[in-house]
């Protein structure tokens, strides 16, 4: 028996833009008639990659580089265009965290339903059902209808499931980017535990931290194409320096015309919105990090909401952010849209800006340079 | 350990059927969350099932009962429709939740996978609570005229059975057909209606003029519902033409499987 969990050849994924949405029959009449030609586009192509068994590797890139794609592909969700895979042992995928769960359903029969969903039987389920409660924390509550949890026992509970599942290949979709920091400690203990005790474990996320504390090895995808498969270690170096990023860019058809951002002693962000009216509440939230994926900072919109007014969904803002002083080095800013419940737009280290204060030789340690003031008491 | 191929080149025409077998937990587990959602709506989810029916069951006795008055040989008229449109009930209930099964279950699809064929068939046993509550009343009623089942009863799961192929049968195909067009969504609620009337609920389908039988028969459902009085109250057994029936039934059957295999594939890709 081989040692390659999971064994990519030659794979591609072509998208044809515009026609592979749902239609009408007039449509396709119209189609057949008139022989429009169809706008492709390829999100994979030509992947190649081994992963051996109980490796655990991460998955890296920008918006629309096919991670996801790459995922749902290896997952069985969507078929590939061409290419062969083989997989050696049972998979199952965290994409999204509580799909499946119903609202209406209680705790214990969300388990049930999300168990058999992952394809686990029912005396699997009961076997492990216990762990599962007691993982997720919510004994309590077990036996209430999901829809009365908070956001984060729903996560948690969806964790729960899939992280129990008796599968040798796990894949792991950006799902710890939710939950309270003290749950997200407890998942990465969770994965860190899993790949420990020999399972394949492939991830996608931005979180260096993820990155480098989970995985041995990474793989760069850049539109469609692997960049790099490095040592996880370094891969967020080929990353950052893959291409020119500008303090400058350009949205197309999205909820921000363009992103801005001016680094002089203080940030300063400038946003163009093009914000649709049916969005409720919609708030802004950006994360700054640095070269090596580190975050230096974000605004929490729990804490700090940064929301739109009425009526400026079509206005410019801009943000100044007090910052302290940073060290030389390029920084990377990410964006989200929100509305109440989930993102509307998100673009990770879309746009750059540079810092030269400290000047080139900076030997400082961490992040940034305190600013102090030196007082003396005299006795 | 299991060992997964997945390759664009090759493609089989017929489903894995030991995949589906290997989930079949999911089948109970759907078919658990429909029962439950909907009851759990309160009184009012339990009231709305069968008031659809009810109200059919109301038209149907007026129209054929008591203003055509049709033959219904020996077994009262309000006896002899409730048994019929019991069969019916389920089956069209079946038709369209599996036919709109999968656009609504479409943010499912697109995370997680699972072999989709387990979304429509599990609509055939959330469906057999309603059908089960029928035949409580209708076995009281029977009670109640008098009426004790025959030996024919014997038979009585074979019909449900054909009236459940047939609803998966096409409730599989318009799934299928949904998820590119969208259309079909408005074409199962007239199926339903014309095939209330087009079906011998609340006649004896002996009525329909021998010239247009064939056509008649084409009505998969036809040989079901008279089927499913004769294993009832013993009364004419079905028409031969009724294994007629039975090949369509299976024949659009297995083209809808085949059908929903293909469309399989790309399913995450269009919804």
């Amino acid at each position: 028996m081989s040692d390659i969990a999971i064994k990519v050849e030659d794979l591609s994924k072509k998208f044809s833009i515009g026609s592979n949405t749902h239609s009408t029959l007039r449509d396709t009449l119209s189609n057949v008639l008139s022989k429009q030609k169809k706008e492709e586009f390829w999100a994979l192509k030509n992947i190649n990659f081994d992963i051996k068994k109980g490796e655990a590797v991460g998955i890296i890139g920008r918006n629309g580089a096919g991670k996801s794609t790459l995922l749902k592909i290896l997952s069985k969700i969507t078929r590939p265009t061409s290419g062969r895979i083989e997989i050696n042992g049972r998979l199952s995928s965290l994409l999204e965290v509580g799909t499946g769960f119903h609202p209406e359903l209680t705790g214990r029969e969300n388990i049930f339903l999300n168990g058999s969903l992952l394809g686990m039987s029912k005396a699997e389920i009961k076997s492990k059902f216990d762990e599962i409660v007691d993982f997720s924390g919510v004994e309590k509550f077990i036996d209430t209808p999901v829809k009365h949890y908070s956001s984060g026992m729903y996560v948690r509970l969806a964790f729960a499931v899939a992280a129990y599942l008796n599968t040798e290949i796990l894949l792991v979709d950006e799902v710890l980017a939710v939950g309270d920091a003290e749950f997200q400690k407890k998942c990465l203990g969770k994965m860190d535990e899993v790949t420990q005790r020999g399972k394949t474990v492939l991830i996608v996320s931005h979180d260096s931290n993820i990155i480098k504390s989970l995985t041995n090895r990474a793989i760069l995808l850049n539109k469609g194409v692997i960049k790099s498969i490095e040592n996880s270690k370094n891969i967020f170096d080929v990353y950052y320096g893959q291409d020119e990023i500008s303090n400058y860019i350009r949205f197309d058809n999205a909820p921000l015309k363009s992103v801005q951002v001016h680094y002089v002693d203080r940030l300063e962000i400038e946003v163009d919105l093009n914000i649709p009216d049916n969005v409720d509440v919609p708030h802004f939230c950006f994360m700054i990090s640095n070269s090596s994926g580190d975050i230096i900072g974000a605004n929490n919109p729990k804490y700090e909401k940064l929301e739109i007014p009425v009526g400026e969904n079509q206005s410019k803002m801009t943000i100044s952010v007090d910052s302290p002083r940073l060290r030389y080095g390029k920084y990377f800013l990410s964006v989200w849209l929100a509305d109440g419940a989930k993102n509307i737009f998100v673009s990770r280290d879309c746009v750059s800006f540079d810092v030269t204060t400290s000047g080139k030789n900076d030997r400082h340690l961490g992040f940034i340079i305190p600013q102090f003031d030196l007082n003396f008491d005299t006795r | 350990m299991e060992k997964t191929i997945i390759d664009a080149g090759s493609r089989s025409i017929l489903p894995n059927f030991g995949e589906v077998y290997r989930y079949r937990q999911l089948l109970f587990s759907l078919a658990w969350r429909d029962i439950r959602v909907k009851y759990a709506q309160t009184y009012i989810g339990l009231i709305w099932t069968f008031i659809n029916p009810i109200f059919n069951l109301i038209v149907l006795s007026f129209v054929f009962g008591v203003v055509a008055k049709v033959d219904t040989g020996e077994v009262p008229h309000l006896l002899f429709t409730i048994a019929g449109l019991s069969a019916w009930t389920y089956f069209s209930t079946l038709l369209s939740d599996a036919g709109s099964s999968i656009v609504g279950a479409q943010s499912m699809i697109k995370k997680i996978y699972f072999p989709r064929i387990v979304i429509p068939l599990s609509k055939a046993i959330s469906g057999l609570v309603d059908f089960g509550v029928t035949l409580i009343c209708l076995f009281a009623l029977m009670i109640y005229y008098g009426y004790a089942p025959g030996p024919y009863i014997i038979w009585l799961p074979l019909f449900l059975l054909l009236a459940l192929f047939s609803g998966l049968a096409g409730g599989i195909l318009a799934s299928a057909l949904s998820v590119r067009y969208r259309d079909f969504g408005f074409v199962i609620p007239m199926i339903v209606r014309l095939g209330l009337y087009a079906t011998p609920v609340a006649y004896q389908a002996s009525a329909v003029p021998e010239s247009y039988k064939t056509l008649f028969y084409l009505n998969p459902m036809v040989g079901v519902v008279e089927g499913f009085r004769w294993s009832l109250f013993g009364t004419n057994p079905p028409d031969p033409m009724m294994f007629y029936s039975i090949a369509i039934i299976f024949v659009v059957f297995i083209i809808a499987v085949m059908y929903f295999h293909k469309v399989e594939a790309t399913m995450a890709d269009i919804l």
